[in-house]
């Protein structure tokens, strides 16, 4: 019964007035901080550190965190409306959002986003407070060898998801492998595949690829007129509101993609990125609509927004308790931690039990009110459907490159972004998915560091990866994906050879 | 801030400024830009935040924190020299870009002396050599016995190539003739996992992160690499003390383009060295580490020079 003092503690911390309203401005600002291409929660985050130095060290973690969250909401909304995600997880989501906007149901697609989010955010919730004590130690198990496999993991979940066969999407991941070499080997600090360009000398970012690859190929597509067509979305209530038979195919995707994205969201780093892949690519195997993903499934959508927020909230078990920030955003909102003098460390949640409980209490708020803010506004985003893409490709592209620019302060971000524009329409017109690319190019360079860093320590013996319990486990689901997901050897071989 | 503490604040400046000649009486005119290497987040870019703010109120404008990453701090350097001198951009100057990079990357477009201005100095931290508990080393002595005796066996972390914990490695291990290998990190954050976790033995990283590891007893501090024992680890030695001739410090200070006016660089220097004093940004960078000892801004131009110079054969040695 701890946990319920625990909790009652948290409540009255997290529900001062203080509280909810910087909780409110936290999850408001993250939600049109995500709306709005190209533009992600790190630098909302960034823009309000010095607010939070100011603040209670509570209620600025509050504050930062409403806005991580709420953004991971909004981010979706971009992705569903428009084809333009900011994340990779947000490019799950696009799969079967995009689908549904053109068949004139991005209302509904936007309130089973809510929902759905909020379902896995409040399951990340409960499994933050049950496990977190327990849950500190958890990434320490994982050495690079769990690492590497973890990714390998999320690369099949990534060839699986897309709907034209599994040879385009394994392409599709190898290129983004390659593009994620591009920049310093961080072995030898050589550069590497950078044509002497200095501003590669870091690599592509990520979300250069991402505006590039989805956003400006829509601008592009739309200029051509080839938009597939477009219905306009009703904007009545009961249109824009899932039907019965929506409602009923909720629940089970829903707590599925909790389940899967809670466990991600523990381990650093690559977590979130591969939660909304796997998550996806099981319920695609299992569902008993398996026709219809990639062609508007509810369960398209409801599963990696699910997955993606419970990732969400867990991220911050190994952030707060081992003090070790999964993204750049986590490491500014331990930053603001650092500022008032505390610590993150395993004796976080006994020393600042306040803090710790306040901050889970708040995010159940947070979600509520994520919830009931995002439902009404629902009618506000369909509309935007509405605008003639003569005026609102334009804004699109425009609102794209400030984002891109805002980030590094750099024009050449903004020309590899129409670049990647350039080659995102090329592969619409070959059929190729761009979401194997990006989660490619987002864990390439991960998986590199992994590998070689277990090679490394292992002194170049690969047996490490089957003899560590945790890593032959992971690798073991990695290759029954495969198998379930119809991989049959002969029939590829003769599909490799015999395709022009 | 209360109003009453602003309007003293203002005056008292207002009085400061009246001494000062006619360009340095103007300054600053906008909002001043402060070039920081970092991405957003980490404890050099939290300095620049924490110090802007108070910047801000005491000289009037609207001090901005621009967050420039990439290729070791080169990008965020160039993108200062090549800005105006008119006292509208500095930039938090640190170890990397100043004190290596520069060595490290002959082409990097700058000469960390000639093509600048070094205004004022902030403060450094130092690097430790940390054990893991599950390595059952607890002296600096053993750890150099057992590493000659089985050469290349042991493992550390350095948080990445032409790091200084990678060139401080390099020092140490042509000092102590030991061979252990080196396992690049990107950053302090995984080394300090994998550390607590025994992926590997040993550590070379900055002593104030390490700390909280220190404190659980999962980290075992094994030296020091400051010139005297530090005070937030006084039972540790330093690297001197062993007789490893080994110094090296983080420094953090605030630079701007060559030609700066030396009156604004006087004015910024005495602001600086005031907010410094303020008990809650002593008690602050306690809490960070950060070491400061009282530097003027010409003494603090000497200690750029002298430290790249001092760095320069350890770099070359190291690659």
């Amino acid at each position: 019964m701890e946990l319920l003092g625990n909790l009652a503690l948290g409540f009255a911390a997290a529900t001062t007035l203080e509280m909810l309203t910087v909780c409110f401005v936290g999850v408001l600002l993250g939600t049109f901080v995500g709306v709005l291409p190209g533009i992600g929660p790190l630098a909302a985050v960034a823009m309000l550190l010095p607010v939070s130095f100011h603040l209670p060290a509570e209620a600025a973690l509050i504050l930062l965190a409403g806005v991580y969250y709420g953004a991971e909401y909004g981010g979706s909304t971009a992705s569903i409306l428009l084809n333009i995600p900011g994340t990779p997880s947000a490019s799950v989501t696009a799969l079967d959002g995009f689908p549904m906007a053109q068949k004139g149901r991005a209302g509904v697609a936007l309130v089973l986003t809510a929902i759905a989010s909020f379902v896995g955010g409040i399951v990340g919730v409960i499994v933050m407070a049950l496990l977190s004590p327990a849950l500190a130690g958890f990434a320490l198990q994982f050495g690079p060898a769990e690492y590497f496999a973890v990714m390998v993991l999320g690369l099949v979940a990534a060839t699986v998801v897309g709907g034209r066969g599994i040879v385009r999407g394994l392409a599709m991941v190898c290129l983004g492998l390659l593009l994620g070499t591009i920049g310093v080997d961080v072995n030898s600090g050589a550069t590497r595949f950078t044509g002497g360009i200095p501003d590669l000398r870091d690599g592509i970012g990520l979300v250069v690829v991402a505006m590039g690859l989805f956003g400006v190929s829509e601008v592009i597509a739309s200029i051509r007129g080839n938009t597939r067509h477009k219905v306009s979305q009703p904007l009545n209530w009961r249109s824009l509101m899932p039907n019965r038979e929506d409602w009923m195919r909720v629940p089970g995707p829903a707590l599925r993609g909790s389940a899967v994205g809670s466990f991600f969201g523990t381990l650093p780093g690559a977590g979130q990125t591969v939660a909304s892949f796997v998550g996806y690519a099981v319920e695609k195997r299992i569902s008993r609509n398996k026709d219809q993903f990639g062609h508007g499934a509810v369960e398209g959508v409801v599963v990696p927004e699910s997955a993606n927020n419970a990732a969400a909230q867990t991220a911050f078990i190994p952030t707060l308790t081992l003090g070790i920030p999964g993204s750049t955003t986590m490491a500014l909102m331990l930053g603001a931690l650092m500022i008032h003098g505390i610590t993150p460390g395993p004796r976080l949640i006994t020393d600042h039990p306040s803090l710790f409980w306040g901050l889970v209490a708040s995010f159940v708020i947070g979600n509520l009110m994520l919830l009931v803010l995002n439902i009404p506004l629902v009618g506000l985003w369909a509309r935007i459907l509405r605008v003639p893409n003569a005026m609102l490709y334009p804004i699109v592209a425009v609102l794209i490159c400030l984002g891109v620019y805002s980030l590094r302060l750099n024009l050449f971000d903004v020309w590899l972004t129409l670049g990647f524009g350039l080659l995102g329409y090329a592969m619409r017109l070959w059929r190729f998915e761009p979401a194997p690319l990006l989660i490619g190019f987002v864990l390439g360079p991960m998986i590199e560091e992994y590998f070689r860093r277990a090679m490394l320590l292992s002194r170049g013996d690969p047996m490490v990866f089957f003899e560590r319990s945790g890593s032959a486990t992971l690798l073991g689901i990695a290759v029954a994906l495969l198998i379930v997901a119809g991989l049959q050897p002969r029939k590829l071989i003769q599909r490799v050879f015999r395709s022009p | 801030m209360t109003l009453r503490r602003t309007f003293l604040i203002c005056s008292a400046a207002a009085l400061a400024a009246s001494a000062l000649p006619a360009v340095a009486q103007d300054w600053p005119e906008r909002p001043v830009r402060i070039l920081v290497s970092f991405p957003p987040g980490g404890s050099s870019d939290l300095v620049a935040r924490l110090l802007a703010e108070h910047l801000g109120e005491r000289l009037g404008q609207p001090f901005i924190v621009e967050n420039r990453p990439g290729a070791g701090g080169t990008v965020a350097a160039l993108a200062l020299k090549e800005a105006a001198a008119d006292g509208h951009t500095f930039m938090l100057s640190n170890l990397t870009p100043f004190g290596i990079a520069p060595t490290l990357f002959p082409d990097a477009g700058y000469d960390p002396i000639v093509d600048f201005t070094h205004v004022s100095y902030i403060g450094g931290v130092h690097l430790g050599l940390f054990a893991g508990a599950g390595l059952e080393i607890d002296t600096l002595d053993a750890l150099i016995t057992r590493a000659q005796s089985e050469p290349g066996m042991l493992d550390y972390g350095t948080s990445g190539v032409g790091s200084w914990g990678h060139i401080v490695s390099a020092r140490f291990g042509a000092l102590t003739e030991t061979e252990m290998e080196h396992i690049p990190y990107q950053g302090s954050g995984p080394i300090r996992l994998d550390l607590q976790a025994g992926v590997i033995g040993l550590a070379f990283d900055a002593v104030p992160q390490n700390l909280p590891l220190v404190a659980e007893g999962v980290a075992i501090p094994l030296a020091v690499s400051a010139p005297e024992r530090l005070d937030t680890l006084p039972d540790v030695p330093t690297f001197r003390e062993a007789g490893l001739d080994l110094v090296a410090e983080n420094w953090l200070g605030f630079s701007a383009p060559v030609g700066l006016d030396p009156a604004i660089a006087a004015k910024l220097d005495e602001t600086l060295t005031d907010i410094m004093t303020l008990p809650e940004i002593t008690a602050q960078f306690d809490t960070w580490g950060i070491v400061r000892v009282p530097m003027d801004g010409a003494a603090f131009a000497a200690f750029v020079a002298d430290q790249y110079s001092a760095w320069a054969p350890m770099v070359e040695a190291a690659r």
